[in-house]
């Protein structure tokens, strides 16, 4: 790689956009060439004020209220426009029954072993969506808040049965805010909660079954970004609405201390 | 065909926990906290409006910040056409300055204030890009579907984006210091 290349692609590496093998050109290229060092220089420093949450803008109560005062309105408007019906057309039903038939068939045909594991990865990927959620909507998103590690770690003895590895990213830009117990798939499980600029990340560790080292598994619901992975006889779900690129950042952090 | 309680419903589990992020856009392109209020509450009733041709799997706050960013640049146009401005034409101006940067010592310390005065006075099509990435953390495909170009065009802007955000600060700081 050159120097006009390594130019080019400085965004996209610092916002972890580039494939690994590129990403690793230009990381090649950063360490050996002090003409481009300036450039991540700048980049970093930038990106440093930028993480500062004080430049986010948070809406206002009234206009919260306002909105949602108006949203009744719109109803009754868009029902209106629709002359108020609800109207289920008269193909929709037969058709309703050849999907299902579909999905049945489908999955008879599919890999036994894979429908159990995914249907269990699935089930969990809701609960934890769910409880990601609910951990925002409620204010139940800290036990312990706390920056550092060391506070958080301890807290957490006595609460499980396990110790779970409590680590702080502040340096990559997801600070560790604090901890809590949760509850996920019929067991106690620790929640660390990160946050990435204005964006929460909800890590949940609990002793994996299968108890050896994976590649993350990504999934997506409902807006919300989930990544899964083992290691060192734990499985950690780690849940957010930061970009994918971003939160598979988050999840190398976190596999590297492996 | 959904109902009206469940489209309600949907939305408000959707929809209305996104309000931050909404007029988070909205404050960064319109640089008011009143043009901003119009603009999310106008948003919110198209999406709400357009609600139905959303689809179970898309990402929601592309499409909701979709609504907001055309929304602002609706308002933004009419406003520009009115005060007889001179358009920028930025895409066209592809010379990168050849100068050395200045050091990154030169900005570390600048204000909060200092920062939020150097993004306000970004050109739209960059200050919309920088916010997209560093404020919204959205993706390069997602800013794309947000402002409807390429991601090509997406990783430019922002690159430019941050290049002038940077020599504002420099520059400012080199001020500061005289």
């Amino acid at each position: 790689m050159n120097c006009q290349e390594c130019h080019d692609f400085i965004d996209p590496y610092i916002d972890n956009e580039l494939d690994v093998a590129a990403a690793i050109l230009v990381q090649q290229h950063l360490r050996d060439c002090s003409q481009c060092q300036p450039l991540l220089e700048s980049r970093k420093a930038l990106r440093a004020l930028l993480n500062n949450p004080r430049l986010q803008f948070e809406v206002p109560d009234s206009l919260r209220r306002k909105i949602q005062s108006a949203l009744p309105a719109a109803t009754s408007s868009a029902r209106q426009r629709f002359g108020g019906r609800s109207v289920i057309p008269w193909f929709s039903v037969p058709l309703a029954l050849a999907a299902a038939f579909a999905v049945v068939l489908g999955l008879v045909f599919l890999n036994q072993g894979k429908i159990l594991d995914r249907s269990r990865g699935n089930a969990l990927v809701e609960e934890v969506v769910s409880s990601h959620v609910r951990s925002l909507l409620a204010t139940h998103l800290l036990d312990v808040p706390s920056t550092d590690q060391h506070t958080v770690k301890p807290w957490f003895d006595g609460k499980l049965k396990f110790s779970p590895p409590v680590l702080d990213f502040a340096d990559h830009g997801f600070r560790l805010i604090g901890g809590r117990l949760d509850y996920i798939n019929g067991r106690e499980v620790a929640a660390l909660v990160y946050q990435r600029n204005k964006h929460i990340i909800n890590l949940f560790i609990f002793p994996s079954e299968a108890g050896r080292t994976e590649a993350a598994q990504s999934f997506e619901k409902d807006g919300y970004n989930v990544l899964h992975w083992d290691r060192d006889g734990f499985e950690f779900w780690a849940v957010s609405d930061v970009n994918a690129g971003d939160l598979r950042a988050f999840a190398d952090l976190e596999m590297k201390q492996a | 065909m959904m109902n009206d309680e469940h489209t309600r419903a949907r939305f408000e589990t959707l929809m209305v926990p996104l309000m931050n992020d909404a007029y988070n856009l909205a404050r960064w392109l319109m640089r008011n906290q009143e043009d901003a209020e119009d603009m999310v509450q106008e948003s919110y009733l198209k999406a709400f409006r357009f609600f139905a041709s959303f689809h179970e799997g898309t990402n929601c706050r592309a499409w909701l910040l979709q609504i907001v960013r055309n929304t602002c640049c609706t308002a933004l146009g009419a406003r520009k056409v009115r005060q007889k401005e001179v358009p920028i034409d930025q895409e066209n101006d592809q010379v990168e300055d050849p100068s050395p940067l200045p050091p990154a010592s030169l900005i570390k310390k600048a204000t909060v204030e200092a920062v939020r005065e150097a993004i306000e006075a970004l050109p739209v099509d960059f200050r919309e890009a920088l916010v997209l990435r560093e404020l919204e953390g959205l993706s390069y495909k997602e800013i794309s579907e947000v402002i409807g170009v390429p991601m090509g065009t997406v990783m430019s802007r922002l690159a430019r984006a941050r290049h002038q955000l940077y020599l504002i600060l420099s520059e400012r700081k080199e001020h500061d210091h005289l």
